[in-house]
């Protein structure tokens, strides 16, 4: 099944690229634009199980593809939707999605209105973590951008209000405020985190919004931003125990919910970038307050995460990049004060990666990425790749990756 | 040895003539609809990364490429301050968020004066020396 939803996804990409000749056309004197992406990875890891998938015996089930068509129906509205679909390991589980689908209204160069499903605006690369052509690397840094919680940060059913405003000497300036509906999958990483523990949730999602703001500085090449999100999100399903806690036997299934007191991201972010030679870093705060278990208990979560990544292009064929990226994360019940001590491989995950590309053409690339890591974050209360589930035998406190990752777009 | 040292002559001056192709020798275009005879660099740099729709004088412009050449990569590096590389993958990450489209791309310099010629609001670039009959030169200030 798995081999038929890999062939079916590569050819729906591989559509656009067939038909080259014709995947610009019109209609009633419009032009249609539609464009795919595939790719493939293999994953194979030293030891820990990472990201859903069985690394520790070499992977292939790393697989994502898109396709989308806009069109331009006035100088100032514009249309179009993108289907994604995945399978990494158990995330995603090869269900497609819209992944955005939207009307866009630009009444002037500062303000412009997109109504639907929306790609959210946060920091440097959430709105395009999936493609990672646009980049060197073949993973992003999972301190910041965790293909776990891509459900979490990714769009929103609601509008956007951006725009771009000159500012002379100054450089200029872009916003976009947003505000809607975030609704996750049932095949995300926090959702999967915690059916092991008997929760299942079959509704995960509430209200999102907040702005990013970013500054393209006089200083050529110099990108500053900031971003901050806030939610107020609600999950509902069941929760299965085991009767043997209250001296029975058998197990019991009620129903569940949890819901936020507050939620918030907050995010910096910037990029340099030099001929060929491009340097980001970005923070992100992630702060969660929320009542489990239908109010019984409250918990606290504070992830802090960061990277530097520089990428290099040596030529039309070769890039190098390389990136260190770091997360912590503590928890804890509140009134009691959350503890700060981040030492523990159960609180951080630190991970130096390198990575080599290679353009076999202008649509198709290969990257060969290892990945050094220290640490394995909160499995069981933040998801950060590891999980406990995929690792019966423990998380062993350092992990060594390879990733192998193909993909073509047209 | 002295054809080795031809070569190598041969071969710097080629580079020298592909990197020393300057704004200079780049004439900026646009359908005659366009109102505005010059543009700013900066409104220049806006239209081509898709962060403007229209000129100062409130002319709708749509941004037309060269896929390639020594015009076109001197008109990506100095106006717009980006390599080739660079700018497809701009492109790429408007077109697969849904927040823009990719521009028109066309082969030759006559293939751009001819489209521009015909496409309300287009606005493109060509080398110096082409003729550019039906559209109407920009002066970039």
């Amino acid at each position: 099944m798995t081999t038929t939803h890999r062939i079916g996804l590569t050819l729906l990409a591989a559509l656009p690229g067939l038909l080259h000749a014709q995947f610009d056309f019109t209609v009633a004197g419009r032009d249609v634009q539609i464009h795919s992406f595939f790719s493939q990875g293999f994953g194979y890891s030293n030891g820990n199980n990472y990201l859903t998938m069985d690394t520790s015996q070499g992977s292939f089930a790393m697989t994502d593809g898109g396709i989308n068509a806009s069109v331009r129906l006035t100088d100032k509205l514009r249309i179009g939707a993108q289907v994604y679909d995945r399978n990494f390991g158990k995330l995603g589980d090869w269900h497609p999605e819209l992944d955005w689908g939207y009307a866009d209204y630009r009444f002037a160069d500062w303000f412009g209105v997109r109504g639907g499903r929306v790609k959210t605006a946060l920091g440097l690369y959430n709105d395009t973590q999936d493609q990672d052509f646009l980049r060197v690397f073949a993973l992003l840094p999972q301190s910041v951008y965790p293909t776990d919680l891509r459900d979490a940060t990714i769009a929103h059913n609601g509008g956007d209000v951006y725009g771009n405003i000159g500012l002379q000497k100054a450089g200029s300036f872009s916003y976009t405020l947003f505000a809607g509906q975030r609704k996750d999958t049932p095949y995300g990483g926090y959702i999967y985190m915690l059916q092991p523990v008997g929760i299942d949730y079959k509704d995960y999602g509430g209200l999102q919004y907040g702005a990013d703001l970013r500054w393209t500085t006089p200083l050529k090449g110099l990108l500053l931003g900031a971003s901050h999100m806030r939610g107020d999100i609600t999950g509902t399903g069941t929760w299965t125990y085991s009767n043997a806690i209250f001296g029975g036997t058998g197990f019991t299934t009620v129903p569940t919910q949890e819901t936020t007191k507050s939620e918030t991201t907050s995010q910096l972010y910037a990029q340099f970038t030099i001929g060929n030679l491009t340097v980001d870093s970005e923070y992100r705060r992630y702060w969660r307050d929320h009542m489990i278990f239908d109010n019984m208990f409250e918990v606290t979560t504070d992830t802090r995460a960061w990277y530097i990544a520089a990428s290099y292009r040596l030529s039309k064929r070769w890039a190098v990049g390389s990136y260190y990226s770091r997360f912590t994360d503590v928890y804890g019940d509140p009134p009691t004060p959350i503890p700060t001590n981040t030492s523990g491989p159960d609180h951080h995950l630190y991970d130096k990666v390198a990575t080599l590309r290679c353009d076999l053409a202008k649509f198709w690339n290969v990257k060969i990425e290892g990945h050094f890591m220290d640490g394995y974050g909160s499995p069981g209360m933040y998801p950060d790749g590891f999980y406990t589930s995929d690792n019966p035998q423990g998380l062993k406190p350092k992990t060594n990756l390879l990733i192998v990752r193909t993909g073509f777009n047209f | 040895m002295k054809r080795l040292q031809h070569l190598v002559i041969a071969t710097a001056l080629c580079s020298f003539a592909v990197v020393s192709v300057r704004a200079a020798d780049i004439k900026v275009i646009a359908n005659p609809s366009v109102g505005a005879s010059s543009v700013s660099a900066d409104e220049l740099k806006g239209v081509f990364l898709a962060t403007k729709t229209s000129l100062s004088d409130g002319s709708h412009v749509e941004p037309v490429l060269l896929k390639s050449g020594p015009a076109h990569e001197a008109f990506v590096k100095q106006y717009l301050g980006k390599t080739d590389a660079a700018l497809e993958t701009y492109y790429r990450s408007l077109v697969f968020t849904g927040k823009g489209s990719m521009p028109k791309a066309l082969a030759s310099d006559a293939e751009m004066v001819g489209y521009v010629a015909k496409t309300k609001g287009a606005i493109g670039y060509v080398s110096a020396g082409t003729a550019i009959e039906g559209v109407k030169p920009i002066e970039v200030k």
